[in-house]
Parts: C-alpha cells; sequence; structure tokens
C-alpha cells in the first residue's frame, strides 16, 4: 500500500448546499449555515437525524481587528452541529491553512475510523462591516514585531513578493494574467448563487485596475463576502444507496511544514520547492497520474495562485504558466481546453476560500453541472491556498 | 534577457516620523497617528536596542551559530530545544529578491507614506537568510532583481528606529 492510500476510494460525496453570496448577508452567518446545512442533507437524500459527524474549518481569515464570534463572523462544527438540533457523535474543526482539503480529510478520517456515518462539512465565510483586513494597532508585540513596524502586514504584500519574484525571474508580465481573471469571472457570471453573477470582467477591465500592492491589482485579489456551502460525505459502501452518483475521494495531501520565515514571508522557491513536495504526495496517495487528470481546479484567491498551482502540478514547465494561460488554453469553454477555472474559482465567486474548486469537482464528476456539464469528467483536483501552506484532493468518479 | 518590471509612481521619500506625539483631539477616541511600534520582548530586547543605535544585528544560535530570522523557540537549522539565540551585529548588506510598492496600507499610520516600497533583501551572511523592510530609495533608483542593498534606519519615536535599506550601488 503506497503512502495516504489507506482510505483511498472509501469516502464519497453525496449531496451538497450553497447559499447565495452577497457582500454583506440579509441575515447572521450561522442562520445562512442552518439553512445550507439542511439543503445539503436533503440534497443528499437524508434526514438531519442521520448526520452524526459535522467538520469544518473555522478560519475567518482576516488581518483586520474583527472579532470573532460563533455563528456571526465564523460557524464552528459544533455551533452547527448543536442549531441543526443533529445527534452529533463527532464534531471537528481543521486548524490549519488549506482548509476545505483539511477538512475533507477529517471526514475521512472520521468515516473511517467509524466516529461517523454520515459527515456534514461546511464552510461558512464572513465579511465584516468595514475594512476586511484594516487593523488600527498601534504596537507590534509577537511574531509581528518583526514585520508590522515597516507596513509588512496582510496577505496583499505577501502575495506581490513572490508573485514579482515570479515575474521577475521568468520574463512574464503581469498583462498575461488577465486570461486567467477575464476566465474565472466568466464562468463565475453563469453561477446564479455567485456574488459576480452577470458580471464577467474583460481584460481590459483587469488592464485599467489600478495597482494596491505591485504588481498585484484589485481584480488578482478575490472579494470578501458573506457565503456559505454544505457537503455530505460518507462510506462508499452506504453512498451507492443514495440518490445521486458518489464523488470519491481518492486521496488528499496537506502542505508539510513551510521553512522557517518572517509572518506571511512566502518567498517563491519555498512555494514551489514544498508544493511540488505536497503534489508528489497527492499522486501517491490518489494513485493516479498527473495526466488522468482532466478537471484541475486550480485555487485562485489571489491569482498568482493558478501560475504556482499550474506549475506544481506539473500542468506545465516551471516558468511557463504565464504563456501555457494563453490563447484558449484554459478556456473551458474550448474543447481542448484544461478547465482549470470552469467553476470560477474565487475570483468569480467571492472569497469562498476553496469551496468553488471542491464543488465543481463534486458537480462535474456526479454529472450534476448542468449547463457546463463536460463531456468527459472522471478525475479532479481540487486545491487551495498557496502550494507550500495549503492541500489538495483527488476526486474520481469510480471508486479508484 | 531584459526582465520588464512594473513601472510604479513614484514613492515619496521616506520621512522621518514626528518624534513628539501630537496632543489628542478633545472629545472620546484620540486620533490614529503613527505607525505601530514594536514592543521588544525577552529575547528582542537587544535587537531593538541595537536597532536604535542605528546597528543591524541578527539572531545566532548559540549550539549551530546559524542565523535565524526571526528566532524561535527551537532553531530552524539544528533543531535545538535550547538555541540560546543572541543578536550579533551583521553587515547589514544583502540582495533583492523581490520587491513590492504598498499603495493602500491596512496600518495605521502610514496614509502619510504610500506608496512605498518594501524589499525582500537576502543578506549576506547566510544562503536564504532573509529579512523584509522599506527601500527609502525614490523610484529613479527602482529595485531590480540582485540589486546591492545596506541598511538604514528610520526614527519613528524616541529611542525606536525600524531596519530598512536602501540600494547600495553595484558592488
Amino acid at each position: 500500500m503506497s503512502p495516504g492510500s489507506g482510505a483511498r476510494g472509501r469516502v464519497a460525496i453525496v449531496g451538497h448546499g450553497h447559499s447565495q453570496v452577497w457582500r454583506h448577508a440579509p441575515r447572521a452567518l450561522g442562520a445562512v449555515a442552518v439553512d445550507t446545512a439542511r439543503a445539503a442533507i436533503e440534497d443528499a437524500g437524508l434526514k438531519p437525524s442521520d448526520i452524526d459527524g459535522f467538520v469544518t474549518a473555522p478560519l475567518f481569515p482576516t488581518a483586520g481587528a474583527h472579532t470573532v464570534e460563533d455563528g456571526v463572523s465564523t460557524v464552528t462544527a459544533q455551533w452547527l452541529a448543536d442549531h441543526l438540533g443533529a445527534a452529533a457523535r463527532y464534531a471537528a474543526g481543521f486548524q490549519g491553512i488549506g482548509q476545505l482539503p483539511g477538512a475533507v480529510a477529517l471526514a475521512v478520517g472520521a468515516i473511517v475510523s467509524g466516529a461517523a456515518d454520515h459527515v456534514l462539512l461546511h464552510r461558512a465565510l464572513h465579511n465584516p462591516p468595514g475594512r476586511y483586513h484594516g487593523n488600527p494597532m498601534r504596537t507590534a508585540g509577537g511574531a509581528q514585531q518583526w514585520t508590522a513596524p515597516q507596513g509588512y502586514f496582510g496577505p496583499l504584500p505577501m502575495i506581490a513578493l513572490p508573485y514579482n519574484e515570479y515575474l521577475q525571474r521568468h520574463g512574464a508580465r503581469r498583462e498575461a494574467m488577465a486570461t486567467v481573471v477575464a476566465e474565472a469571472r466568466k464562468n463565475g457570471a453563469r453561477i446564479p448563487w455567485s456574488y459576480w453573477y452577470g458580471k464577467p470582467l474583460s481584460p481590459d477591465d483587469y488592464l485599467s485596475a489600478p495597482m494596491i500592492s505591485d504588481p498585484v491589482c484589485r481584480y488578482d485579489c478575490d472579494l470578501p463576502v458573506d457565503g456559505v456551502a454544505a457537503f455530505v460525505l460518507t462510506s462508499a459502501e452506504r453512498a451507492r444507496d443514495l440518490p445521486h452518483r458518489p464523488v470519491h475521494i481518492a486521496g488528499c495531501a496537506s502542505a508539510a511544514p513551510p521553512r522557517h520565515r518572517l509572518p506571511l514571508h512566502w518567498p517563491l522557491d519555498d512555494i514551489m520547492a514544498a508544493g511540488t513536495g505536497l503534489v508528489g504526495r497527492l499522486w501517491e496517495a490518489a494513485g493516479v497520474r498527473p495526466g488522468e487528470v482532466d478537471l484541475p481546479q486550480l485555487y485562485d484567491g489571489f491569482s498568482p495562485f493558478v501560475y504556482f498551482w499550474l506549475e506544481a502540478l506539473g500542468l506545465c514547465p516551471i516558468g511557463e504558466a504565464h504563456r501555457f494561460v494563453q490563447d484558449g488554453r484554459i478556456d473551458s469553454d474550448l474543447p481542448g481546453g484544461l478547465p482549470v477555472l470552469s467553476g470560477g474559482g474565487a475570483l468569480g465567486n467571492g472569497r469562498m476560500h476553496g469551496v468553488p474548486q471542491m464543488l465543481e469537482c463534486y458537480l462535474q464528476l456526479s454529472g450534476r453541472a448542468g449547463p457546463r456539464q463536460r463531456a468527459r469528467a472522471t478525475v479532479g483536483v481540487a486545491c487551495q491556498s498557496s502550494p507550500h501552506f495549503g492541500g489538495a484532493v483527488v476526486y474520481t468518479a469510480e471508486p479508484t | 534577457m531584459t526582465a520588464p518590471r512594473p513601472r510604479p509612481a513614484e514613492p515619496k521619500p521616506a520621512e522621518r516620523h514626528a518624534a513628539e506625539p501630537r496632543p489628542a483631539a478633545s472629545g472620546a477616541v484620540p486620533p490614529v497617528e503613527g505607525r505601530p511600534l514594536p514592543v521588544p520582548d525577552a529575547v528582542s530586547a537587544a535587537y531593538w536596542d541595537a536597532a536604535a543605535r542605528h546597528v543591524l544585528t541578527t539572531a545566532r544560535c548559540a549550539r549551530c551559530r546559524a542565523f535565524a530570522v526571526p528566532p524561535d523557540q527551537v532553531c530552524p537549522a539544528c533543531g535545538s530545544s535550547d538555541p540560546g539565540f543572541a543578536f550579533e551585529e551583521v553587515s547589514g548588506r544583502g540582495v533583492v529578491r523581490s520587491w513590492t510598492v504598498v499603495r493602500q496600507s491596512n496600518l495605521a499610520g502610514f496614509a502619510a507614506d504610500v506608496p512605498f516600497y518594501l524589499v525582500d533583501v537576502e543578506l549576506v551572511e547566510q544562503p536564504e537568510l532573509r529579512m523584509i523592510g522599506r527601500l527609502l530609495d525614490g523610484a529613479a533608483a527602482g529595485p531590480r532583481l540582485g540589486a546591492p542593498v545596506a541598511v538604514a534606519f528610520e526614527d519613528v519615536a524616541p529611542g525606536v528606529a525600524v531596519p530598512a535599506f536602501r540600494l547600495a550601488g553595484t558592488p
């Protein structure tokens, strides 16, 4: 048995729910989470009383000075279990980065171990009033003393440094990213619950946006939103008796602890070295070869992650992603296009973290993607966060 | 190969910040002013003391002699759980590995400073020993990969100086 393959194909997704994505939801996030969870459970052909496991990653991912309040700015697994009135035997939260892959691994473990039979996995994202990352700190102690006094703070400079390193090293131009962002927004504009529904973005719009932290402009960043998604997972055996075609979890990989660095310092070499390691473990765990993947859903919370994942996954050579994405090669509407953002990603939906990637894998591989259903969708990969900090999951239409 | 690079608008030269706190406006909340100031702790006090004298130091493991930015509870190089990190003076010389131009700061106190450069600098003392600081040059001397830099300091409050960099010309 190869490393990481102990649960290969033994757990499947059997249903899903997704709320509207708002800039600010009209009701509390917890209330939206309860509705979304009920919808997912019904979609799976189950009742709330069937759900005995709850899994999430509760991180409220802001650098701002916002209050973390359960049911309001975050929704923990325990909170959701309590408010659904389910008889939970298991409730757990993943505390790392790469929240969706991490939570999937928790759910797989719960089901394979027998800690729970039917697991509800959810992710609730909140956009608080005021500036999302704004922080009025007057003093910087602990880890932040090494970066905040000189103005290095928050995720924008964090991603700008390795992105600029990429541009400089590989002779790339930031104009190349216009096709990536336009592809995400084109697909997101077709998703009814997306914040960007009906609102595609042209390459010219992208290129005319002002810089925020060079070479990162506004449209390189996903938009903070309120929104909830939920999935129901169970064993492959039980999944056979449920209404929808199950989608199997072939393997998971999370990033190894990255090299010791200053807070939020993500050098390009760190990203690619650890990312290559993660991807190697992913293929080994899932028992698939890169060439078998027909639905690589790349993380795009910041657009440069699309380049990093394309290269880490081996979908194009190192330093070539900025050329690879041109000329329709990632256009999911073209027969030969590699559908890396067919679910709209975070840029096309709003800051739903890894939800759009996981959901697209589920919908396509279960044959439920509606008008955008692809003729061939057998092996999907859902990525989240940076290749050196996050994670990825391989999904298969058949149990491998 | 000539790599194209972004052409930022000219950042303002860094200014020395007013040392004296301004009187708070009458009423409830004092206005936000000044940048976040470091809070030295038992480990970092020597670093900030040296910085106040415009001397750059870096934590060094007493067991394996490797530098670490920042110091940690366990030495990232040798794994010692009793690394006895002490701050030793370093040359302050390094090369630019990347940079950005901050045009909107999420921190209070930088509104008057934007846009400003931040540089990711690899210090000459040890491979991959990297720190991040402001670049106190204007856009006319814009950074490029591998550009040599030397440490400089911003005096941000009485007895508080923050390490930064200046382009050092061709070595």
